[in-house]
């Protein structure tokens, strides 16, 4: 099943080692695939698309007719395993991110003070598009801006973690985190066998709590809602997925209303007052009031609300400030302002394309090195120098020496690799990164793994789903020292005893008297 | 009606929901089993408790007959794991608790009443019964017995489906549905009793509400109705309020009061004087006791002991149940 397996050049494997044995942690894993061979697998994917369909966890793409058509989500069934000693440096890592991006956003709108300190340029911050002026001054409820985070993060070939990107707007992805899981317990419960696994399933709650901790004071149980575009938006699945396993109305910008700074939704019973609202769209379409006026998306005066503190919106507006491609060079410098500690995850080297002389270098080096608009997700607008051709690179040049401060420049990470099924039964590398998914309510939790992407194409390091990317199962280990369960939770239970099921009928009755009688 | 067509009526429904909640149950501690791991950590369905549920009746082939399961055969119940106790709760033929059993059962009840029941329940239960024998079950329940169980939930819901849509609402429907209704409440009833914990609960929601997290959706995952409870309980689940969700919450078709309520309302239909009537009497007071109980709660109240005193009531309307419809002319009910 992995005979030629082959790791690329400058990558590391997640799962197997260069001589093509397994890595210590997941060697039972590997032996549970051999076992299953490459037709149980294949078989159970037919399960999988088969059961995905039937529920609906599909994704739209253009078939070679132009025409679109749902397809299941590509999950592949073998999962990516990470030790609790590697989880517990990410986890802290990313805390320790999610703080400081957190006060940046908070210092942005009111002090400024790493403006101030000479470390990040004001310039760059208000030239960002997602700098929203209208709040300044607004102190978030409970200082909490970003709510929601999922950062990207790659291993590159040393095997160490860098983050790639940060994403503390409305980073989406959980629901597949948790459809994934649960779609490979009854999938292939096999490969679990052996192995101590932390549960995802928790997530729903974990969000639901942080959502009523950062709401304005209430005297009953404040009403949380999921805010969505609608159903045309592409993570509607997802959205849905939120409210239902939250058990909260999933609401559209025509339920939403605002009376005197009070906002409030349309029910059958009349207004009922809405205290936090996660909302899965942009800022710019939220407040026709006091951003895009076309938007038909948004609720006119929400802002307002916001303002009056009657309303916590998740995440903040404004936090994308926090996550621009351009900003992402200042975070290990934010992190050491604010926090006063030395960052545990560092970035990919990056270069900003302002400074004359960076560009020059860049450059010269572009066959080496990775351009990103700025302004762009989703991986729309990335040039890889190493996969690109002399036409396209001369191309790229010119278009950065036309508006170099739309851009910035990363050296190179060679993403880690795990082996994915490739269409008939056999494993092969395939490029992967990792998003975990974290909640800031009272405190930073961070669901165990996250979603892992992985790029479907024989030597693509592009991930995302819109560009022909699929996921894996992320395990997180409980193994060792590094154990987080309480001894009491592990103590088992004696079940008390229960009378006996009965059964009956008219047939075991004359049965039995059949039988009694000769007996009598 | 005939006593003999009541009873077997009032067993084909009683066969049918059994069936449907094991396959549920099993569902259940199999995910929980694959999702939390070995250890069995957070794991209020453990197979253990699975096999407590039905009375720790099904044995080992070979270890023992039912009689004496009391003593020699109850260690080595304990050690079995899912490998032995999955297919055996579901295929064994020669294990009356089986799923398979189960249906097995129902359709031969079945056979014998098709002037009774409609022509499209035969058949949906019939088609049920040759679905079983179609596939291999074995090589499927080896692989992943979600597929299995999934199909137990969807054909006995086509079964009831069906029934709605084509029965008079008359004697023969009210037994087939009572039979439905006292098997859910005491399947429901045998998994809450073996998923909440002895000790006290208030005090460990109070202070650490995601302590019983993952088994209070266990337990929602085992019996069904997740989505209910979130959309009825907006908090996060824990065993207390599960507990109580699955007890009393009347708006949940899945609860007991629910299937309580339903079961007073087709022995009711059923009974020629349902105001004389000792289960209808009975069942009337068991009912009020559960609202009262509800409404006077008490935060430290012991819903484990609350539990069995329903449950025990449960078996004497079950046996009233038999006296006044089935035992006619002196023949005994059966318990094997």
């Amino acid at each position: 099943m992995i005979d030629g397996y082959t790791i690329p050049a400058g990558s590391w494997d997640e799962l197997l080692r260069a001589d093509g044995s397994a890595q210590p942690h997941v060697a039972t894993l590997i032996e549970a695939l051999q076992r299953l061979g490459p037709g149980a697998l294949l078989e159970a994917g037919q399960r999988r698309d088969a059961i995905f369909m039937q529920q609906g966890i599909t994704f739209e793409v253009a078939g070679t007719d132009g025409e679109r058509r749902d397809r299941p989500f590509p999950l592949d069934l073998v999962p990516r395993v990470l030790t609790a000693q590697e989880w517990t440096v990410i986890k802290r890592g990313l805390a320790q991110r999610i703080r400081a991006l957190n006060a940046f956003v908070d210092d942005v709108y009111h002090a400024r003070e790493i403006v101030r300190a000479g470390i990040v340029p004001w310039s760059l911050i208000v030239s960002r598009p997602s700098f929203q002026r209208p709040v300044h001054g607004i102190r978030a409820p409970g200082g909490v801006y970003t709510h929601v985070a999922g950062c990207d993060l790659v291993r590159a070939g040393d095997g160490s973690w860098r983050v790639l990107e940060d994403n503390v707007r409305t980073p989406s992805g959980i629901s597949y985190v948790l459809e994934n899981r649960l779609a490979m317990t009854r999938l292939v419960p096999e490969l679990f066998a052996g192995h101590r696994v932390r549960p995802v399933n928790h997530y729903p709650s974990l969000l639901l709590g942080a959502l009523r901790a950062v709401a304005p004071a209430a005297n009953e149980t404040p009403t949380v809602v999921v805010w969505t575009p609608g159903p045309l938006n592409s993570a509607y699945f997802e959205h849905a997925f939120l409210a239902r396993e939250m058990g909260v109305e999933l609401v559209e910008a025509s339920d939403l209303v605002v009376r005197e700074a009070v906002c409030y939704m349309r029910t059958t019973a009349g207004l009922q007052r809405v205290h936090t609202i996660y909302r899965r769209l942009d800022d710019d379409f939220i407040d026709p009031l006091e951003f895009r006026s076309d938007s038909v998306l948004g609720v006119p005066g929400l802002v307002r609300a916001y303002r009056a503190g009657t309303v916590a919106i998740a995440n903040a507006i404004g936090t994308g400030v926090a996550d621009d491609k351009a900003v992402y060079h200042y975070v290990p410098e934010m992190i050491r302002f604010y926090l006063n500690e030395e960052p545990i995850l560092e970035n990919v080297p990056t270069y900003l394309l302002s400074d004359e002389k960076v560009l020059a270098h860049v450059l010269e080096r572009l066959p080496e090195l990775v351009v990103k608009p700025t302004s762009e997700s989703g991986g729309k607008g990335v040039f890889i120098g190493p996969h690109a051709s002399k036409q396209e690179l001369e191309a790229e040049a010119l278009l950065i020496r036309s508006q170099p401060e739309r851009f910035i420049a990363q050296e190179l990470v060679h993403l880690s690799t795990v082996p994915t099924e490739t269409g008939d039964g056999r494993l092969a590398p395939r490029h992967v990164d990792l998003r975990p998914f974290a909640v800031f309510g009272e405190e930073i939790r961070i669901v165990p793994g996250g979603l892992t992407r992985v790029a479907l194409k024989e030597g693509s390091m592009i991930v995302n789903s819109s560009q022909g990317g699929g996921s894996k199962d992320t395990w997180v280990l409980d193994d060792g020292e590094f154990l987080e369960a309480s001894q009491a939770e592990v103590e088992m239970r004696q079940p008390p005893r229960l009378p006996d099921v009965r059964y009956g009928g008219w047939q075991g009755q004359a049965q039995q008297q059949q039988q009694q009688t000769p007996g009598r | 009606m005939l006593a003999r067509i009541a009873q077997e009526l009032f067993w084909l429904g009683r066969d049918l929901t059994r069936a449907e909640h094991t396959a549920r149950m099993l569902d259940g501690a199999f995910h929980a089993d694959v999702a939390g791991g070995p250890g069995g950590r957070g794991i209020a369905i453990s197979w253990r408790g699975v096999l407590a549920v039905i009375g720790a009746k099904p044995l080992v082939p070979g270890q023992g007959k039912p009689g004496d399961e009391a003593g020699a055969s109850v260690p080595s119940l304990l050690t079995l794991s899912r490998r032995e106790i999955a297919p055996m709760l579901t295929l064994d033929t020669e294990n009356p608790a089986a799923v398979v059993s189960c249906i097995y059962r129902a359709r031969e009840r079945a056979s014998t009443l098709r002037d009774v029941i409609s022509t499209e329940m035969w058949e949906a239960l019939n088609g049920f019964y040759l679905s079983l024998g179609r596939y291999d079950l074995e090589a499927a329940l080896a692989t992943g017995p979600y597929s299995v169980y999934q199909e137990v939930k969807e054909r006995c819901a086509l079964f009831w489906g069906v029934l709605e849509k084509t029965m008079l609402r008359d004697e023969a429907r009210s037994f087939l549905e009572a039979g439905g209704r006292i098997e859910e409440a005491d399947m429901v009833l045998r998994m809450l009793r073996i998923a909440v914990p002895a000790a006290s609960l208030p005090d460990n929601t109070l202070d650490g509400s995601t302590t019983h997290e993952a088994e209070a959706m266990a337990l929602l995952q085992a019996v069904g109705g997740f989505q209910a409870f979130r959309r009825s309980v907006h908090q996060v689940p824990t065993l207390a309020s599960v507990g109580s969700f699955l007890l009393y919450e009347s708006i949940y078709p899945g609860s007991v009061v629910a299937a309580l309520a339903q079961l007073q309302d087709s022995l009711e239909t059923a009974d020629q004087a349902p105001r004389s009537s000792p289960p209808v009497l009975r069942l009337g007071r068991l009912i009020a006791d559960l609202e009262l109980q509800q409404r006077t709660q008490q935060p430290t109240a012991s819903l484990i002991e609350l539990l069995a005193d329903v449950q025990d009531e449960l078996g004497l309307i079950d046996h009233d149940i038999d006296e006044r419809y089935f035992t006619i002319a002196g023949i005994p009910p059966v318990h094997i």
